[in-house]
């Protein structure tokens, strides 16, 4: 008799054929912290030469933790900073880049990326001015670890927590720390800063903030 | 010529010394008080024959009240918790212990900026230890997903792991140790795990992964033969190409924005220094011309 993944069975009366049985679904209780496991079916192969059973074990996973809604984040609030603005949906260009909200007093999140909430980093940009004066992001800069940012998803509001403000290059941009795999619900808050190159109409650094749902 | 050499060497080392400083200082004008950040810890029950356990985290300099996971059982794997960088210490205590006894197992883990771990309890009870598992975040290459295998079964202590008729992943993977993250295509991914004796069947495990995201495939003892959890280290939806073009320049005169004037100030510096540098080497390249 050996120990098995599956199971083992000596078979008293050796058969001179194989057969497959597939057992019925056999549901595992999901444990509380789920990514439940569920034993889905079990292939009994009678192996009349050998006189076992060897029972094949066919586990299927679910992908855990999908919310499987795809409620889009409807407002911002930041109130250190005294931003309350609606939010529009970002799309990358042609060359992937992400485009930037087209009002200058409204933020926007990039909609075909993490929902705000969902795991992973949600993508928030706004301007840092128009042409005119000051816009929407104006005083991202000034956030600080600890400050409270707010997104507002099916009527409900998800509290963010800054973690850090980081200013980049724009010829250098970390694109793969800024938008890469995070393990929970995070933020990332986009504007400029830096100085404005007049020839490129753009300025040369972004600032970035992180923020983690709390 | 070989003393002039060595003197005009020292002093243009000197020049790019304080060309570096003046670097160093424009960098942190472009970054005023950029803030550090968080690491991510979770807790992991993975010991089959260990009763549950009350699981404390606290951090070593105190800046962060304790934390308790009250009954943690074999298979339960924790969320993760953001924390800001330094020493944590992680303590295991019987389920329903007073908090200030004498815990069962302790260890301490250094949490980096950016970095996961997963702490979690491993091998049999008698021989119980916490390990520190480092979580790979990083982004996958594109298009590709990231998973790997965490072996927390007793009852089959030793597998070999392949993609189903692909390649093998890693053989002879020991209980209470995981393989490297592998690079997959995403979509309905199957796994074999194959206990060395030829007699005993093998277990296939099929997980749907995404692409962008970083997973941990936790196998362990189930009521019959072994069963799995599938675990979203991270995950990412989405990569743009580099920052964002926000702002039209309107207020870019305005001094009170993001620390313009350092930037300004220590670029100039910067060019004052490098041009100074510039002027030592052309001499020296000279000299040799000239003797």
């Amino acid at each position: 008799m050996v120990r098995s993944a599956g199971r083992v069975v000596r078979h008293r009366t050796p058969r001179r054929r194989t057969l497959t049985l597939v057992a019925c679904v056999l549901a595992l209780a999901a444990p509380v912290f789920t990514g439940a496991a569920t034993l889905v079916g079990r292939r009994i192969d009678i192996d009349a030469g050998e006189s076992t059973w060897i029972v094949p074990h066919r586990i299927d996973l679910d992908l855990p933790g999908e919310s499987g809604q795809d409620t889009p984040p409807t407002r911002l609030r930041i109130a250190s900073l005294g931003v309350d603005t609606g939010l529009e949906s970002l799309q990358v260009d042609p060359k992937g880049e992400l485009q930037s909200p087209k009002v200058y007093d409204e933020a926007g999140w990039f909609a075909a990326g993490t929902v705000p909430g969902d795991p992973g980093p949600a993508v928030l940009a706004g301007h840092v001015d128009s042409r005119t004066g000051p816009a929407v992001f104006y005083k991202l800069h000034e956030l600080k670890p600890g400050d409270r940012v707010e997104v507002q998803r099916a009527g409900a509001w998800l509290t963010f927590k800054v973690t850090a403000r980081e200013h980049y290059e724009k010829a250098r941009f970390p694109s793969a720390k800024v938008y890469g795999p995070t393990p929970l619900p995070e933020l990332r808050l986009i504007t400029c800063g830096g100085e404005f190159d007049t020839a490129r109409h753009s300025y040369r650094e972004n600032v970035v903030v992180y923020a983690v749902l709390s | 010529m070989i003393v002039i050499g060595a003197s005009l060497r020292r002093r243009t080392a000197a020049l790019s010394a304080a060309a570096l400083l003046g670097l160093g200082l424009s960098f942190a004008g472009a970054s005023p008080a950029s803030a550090a950040g968080v690491g991510y810890v979770r807790l992991a029950h993975l010991s089959p024959d260990t009763p549950a356990v009350d699981v404390y985290l606290s951090s070593v300099s105190g800046s962060m009240a304790t934390q308790k996971f009250d009954a943690v059982g074999y298979g339960v794997v924790s969320k993760y918790l953001p924390l800001a960088p330094g020493t944590y210490a992680v303590a295991m205590r019987t389920k329903g212990a007073a908090a200030d006894s004498p815990p069962v197992l302790s260890t301490q883990a250094t949490v980096v900026e950016g970095k996961a771990y997963t702490v979690a309890g491993v091998g049999k009870f008698t021989d119980l230890g916490l390990r520190v598992i480092p979580d790979d975040l990083a982004l996958p290459e594109q298009g590709k997903a990231k998973v790997r295998v965490v072996q927390a079964s007793v009852k089959e202590p030793v597998l070999d792991v392949s993609i189903a008729g692909g390649a093998k992943v890693a053989g002879g993977v020991q209980f209470a140790s995981t393989t490297d993250y592998q690079l997959v295509d995403p979509g309905k991914w199957t796994l074999r795990l194959t206990p060395p004796s030829v007699t005993t069947a093998a277990t296939t495990v099929t997980a749907p992964l995404q692409a962008g995201s970083v997973y941990s495939l936790i196998v362990l003892d189930g009521k019959n033969g072994l069963t799995a959890q599938l675990r979203t280290d991270a995950t990412s939806n989405g990569v743009p190409a580099g920052g964002v073009d926000t702002g039209a320049g309107g207020t870019a005169a305005d001094p009170d924005r993001t620390g313009l004037w350092l930037t300004f100030g220590s670029a100039a510096l910067l060019v004052v220094l490098a041009s100074a540098g510039l002027l030592v080497l052309r001499r020296r390249h000279r000299v040799p011309t000239q003797l």
